[in-house]
C-alpha cells in the first residue's frame, strides 16, 4: 500500500483510546446530559403525533403518530451525532486545546477522527435506542424487527458524525456553526420524509431528499419498525456506508492542516 | 542517519508558516542525559522548534532526528518515547487530576497503575488527585503537565517555557522536579526566556533570535566568550537588543 494512502488510515486500537476518553467523560455526566435531548423528539411526537395526528386520518394506511415515530428515532440520532461533532469538538479542539495534548502522544490525526466519529455513533445509538423504548411504550411499534434497529443507528450516527467533524475541521470560525444547524440539520429534519411521504409531492422533492443521509436513515427505521423490507434496509444502509467512508478523507486532511502546522 | 547516540539532532532545520519563516535553517545536537536550553525572546522560533521535535509541526526543510528516528516519517514512534510539556495549559478539564494521568497512559497504550501514584507523589499532587485541573493553582497545573509528560517513562522530555507565569516558589518546585529527572538520566530540552533559569538548569544552551541560533555553549562558556557576567548580558552582546523588547 502506498505511503500517502496509509497516512489517511486509522489504527483501530489507537482510535479506541480516543473513544475511551469520551466514554469515561460521558459515564460521569450522562445523567445531566442525557435527559434534555429526549425532550426534543418527545415533544415533536406529542405535538405532531398526538396533536396534529388527531386531525389527520392515515398516511399510506398508517396512523399518523405511528408514521412519524420511526422518523423521530432517526432524527434523534442525527441531532446527537451533530451536536457531539460540532460544538463539543470545537470546545475540545479550540477552547481546551485537548487535541494538541492527544496528538503529542502516539495518537495520530486519522485515529483521532475515527475515535471521535466512533464516539458520536455510540452516543447516537444510546439516544436512538432509548427513544425507541419511549416509542414502544406509546404502542407505536408494529414489528418485532425493531430489535434490529440499533446497529443501523450506529451507521447513521457515524455518517452524521463524519459530516459534523468534517464541517468542524473546515469551519474557520465558531459563528459558522449555527449555519450548519440552520441551513443543514434543521432542513434535513423537516424535509427528509419524517412528517409526510413524498408520493403526492412533485418528484424533485423526493430527489433532493435522496441526497440527504437522514432520508435514508428514516427509510431504514420506518421499514424495520413498521413493515420490514430487506431491500429497503440494505439499499439505504449501503448509501450511508459509502458516504461515511468517502467523507473520512475530509476531516483527516483538514484536521491535519489545522492541528499539525 | 543521525550520529550514534544523539538524543536530538538537527541540520539546517527550517519551519515556515505561510510567508513567515519561523526557523531559518538551524543546527544543534542534544546529547543523552543533558539538559539543553533554547534561550531567546518571544518569536525567536523556540516553540516552532519544540513542535517539530514532538510532531505538532511539520519539518519544512533540513533534517531532524529524535532518538535516531526521522521526525518527518516516524512521528508515532518518536512520540511513544518522549514526553511533552506544552507552553499552553491543555489538561483535560472534564477529568480529575488522577484521570488525566490514567488517560495519558491509555493514549500511549500502556498500563501505568503503580506509576501514577508515584508521579502524583513526585509532583506533590497526592492530596489533589480527585480535583479537577481548573481547581489547581498555576504551579500545580504546571507540575501536573510535567507528571503527565512522564507517564510513558520518556527518554527525552521537551518543556516549552516550563516556569513562565509562575511565582518564585512555584518555579523552584518545577526546577526541583527537573533536576530530579536529570539525576535519573532523562534528557531535557527546555525553552525559556529567563536567563536565571537557563543558568540554573541547563548544561548547554543555544541562544535563538529571529529564527536563527546566534550563540551556543555552556552558560559559563558563553559568559566568558562575550565577557559578560550574566547570560542577559550575553544575549544583549550577540543579538544587539535586549531579551524583553
Amino acid at each position: 500500500m502506498n505511503e500517502q494512502l496509509r497516512a489517511y488510515l486509522p489504527t483501530p486500537r489507537v482510535a479506541m483510546r480516543v473513544w475511551l476518553r469520551n466514554v469515561r467523560v460521558f459515564s460521569k455526566v450522562w445523567k445531566q446530559g442525557l435527559l434534555p435531548q429526549f425532550f426534543d423528539p418527545l415533544f415533536y411526537l406529542m405535538a405532531m403525533g398526538f396533536g396534529l395526528g388527531t386531525y389527520l386520518a392515515r398516511v399510506n394506511g398508517i396512523p399518523y403518530r405511528e408514521f412519524i415515530a420511526p422518523g423521530l428515532v432517526a432524527s434523534s440520532v442525527m441531532w446527537a451525532a451533530s451536536f457531539e461533532t460540532t460544538w463539543n469538538i470545537y470546545f475540545k479542539m479550540e477552547e481546551k486545546r485537548l487535541y494538541d495534548a492527544i496528538l503529542a502522544t502516539p495518537v495520530e490525526v486519522p485515529d483521532l477522527v475515527a475515535g471521535e466519529v466512533a464516539w458520536a455513533a455510540t452516543r447516537s445509538v444510546i439516544y436512538g435506542t432509548t427513544f425507541i423504548v419511549i416509542v414502544a411504550l406509546f404502542g407505536l411499534v408494529a414489528s418485532p424487527w425493531v430489535l434490529a434497529v440499533p446497529p443501523f443507528l450506529v451507521l447513521g450516527g457515524a455518517c452524521f458524525g463524519m459530516l459534523g467533524i468534517g464541517f468542524s475541521a473546515l469551519a474557520a470560525r465558531v459563528d459558522l456553526y449555527s449555519y450548519y444547524f440552520t441551513l443543514f440539520v434543521t432542513p434535513m429534519f423537516l424535509f427528509s420524509g419524517i412528517f409526510y411521504p413524498f408520493d403526492k409531492l412533485p418528484d424533485w422533492v423526493g430527489t433532493v431528499a435522496w441526497f440527504t443521509p437522514l432520508y435514508h436513515l428514516v427509510n431504514i427505521t420506518r421499514s424495520l419498525i413498521l413493515d420490514p423490507d430487506l431491500g429497503t434496509v440494505l439499499g439505504n444502509s449501503l448509501w450511508l456506508l459509502v458516504l461515511t467512508l468517502v467523507l473520512f478523507v475530509v476531516p483527516v486532511r483538514w484536521m491535519q492542516r489545522r492541528l499539525v502546522t | 542517519m543521525s550520529a550514534a547516540g544523539a538524543a536530538v539532532e538537527a541540520h539546517g532545520l527550517v519551519k515556515r508558516y505561510g510567508a513567515l519563516t519561523a526557523v531559518r535553517g538551524i543546527d544543534f545536537e542534544v546529547r543523552p542525559g543533558e539538559c539543553f536550553g533554547f534561550l531567546g525572546p518571544n518569536g525567536a522560533g523556540k516553540t516552532s522548534t519544540m513542535k517539530a521535535i514532538y510532531g505538532l509541526a511539520k519539518v519544512d526543510g533540513g533534517e531532524l532526528h529524535v532518538l535516531g528516528l526521522d521526525a518527518r516519517t516516524k512521528r508515532r514512534e518518536i512520540k511513544a518515547r518522549i514526553g511533552v510539556v506544552p507552553q499552553e495549559q491543555n489538561l483535560d478539564g472534564e477529568l480529575s487530576v488522577r484521570e488525566n494521568l490514567v488517560m495519558q497512559a491509555t493514549y500511549h497504550g500502556i498500563r501505568a497503575d503503580g506509576r501514577i501514584d508515584e508521579l502524583l507523589r513526585a509532583a506533590l499532587l497526592e492530596k489533589r488527585a480527585d480535583s479537577k485541573p481548573q481547581e489547581l493553582s498555576g504551579g500545580m497545573k504546571r507540575r501536573l503537565l510535567i507528571a503527565r509528560a512522564l507517564v510513558n517513562d520518556p527518554e527525552v522530555v521537551v518543556l516549552d517555557e516550563p516556569t513562565t507565569g509562575l511565582d518564585p516558589q512555584a518555579r523552584l518546585a518545577v526546577w526541583n522536579l527537573l533536576e530530579d529527572l536529570k539525576g535519573r538520566g532523562v534528557t531535557l530540552i527546555v525553552t525559556t526566556h529567563y536567563m536565571e533559569e537557563a543558568d540554573r538548569i541547563c548544561d548547554r544552551l543555544v541562544i535563538m533570535d529571529r529564527g536563527e541560533i546566534v550563540a551556543a555553549g555552556t552558560p559559563a562558556e558563553l559568559r566568558e566568550r562575550y565577557g559578560q557576567p550574566t547570560l542577559e548580558g550575553v544575549f544583549l552582546a550577540v543579538a544587539g537588543h535586549s531579551l524583553r523588547e
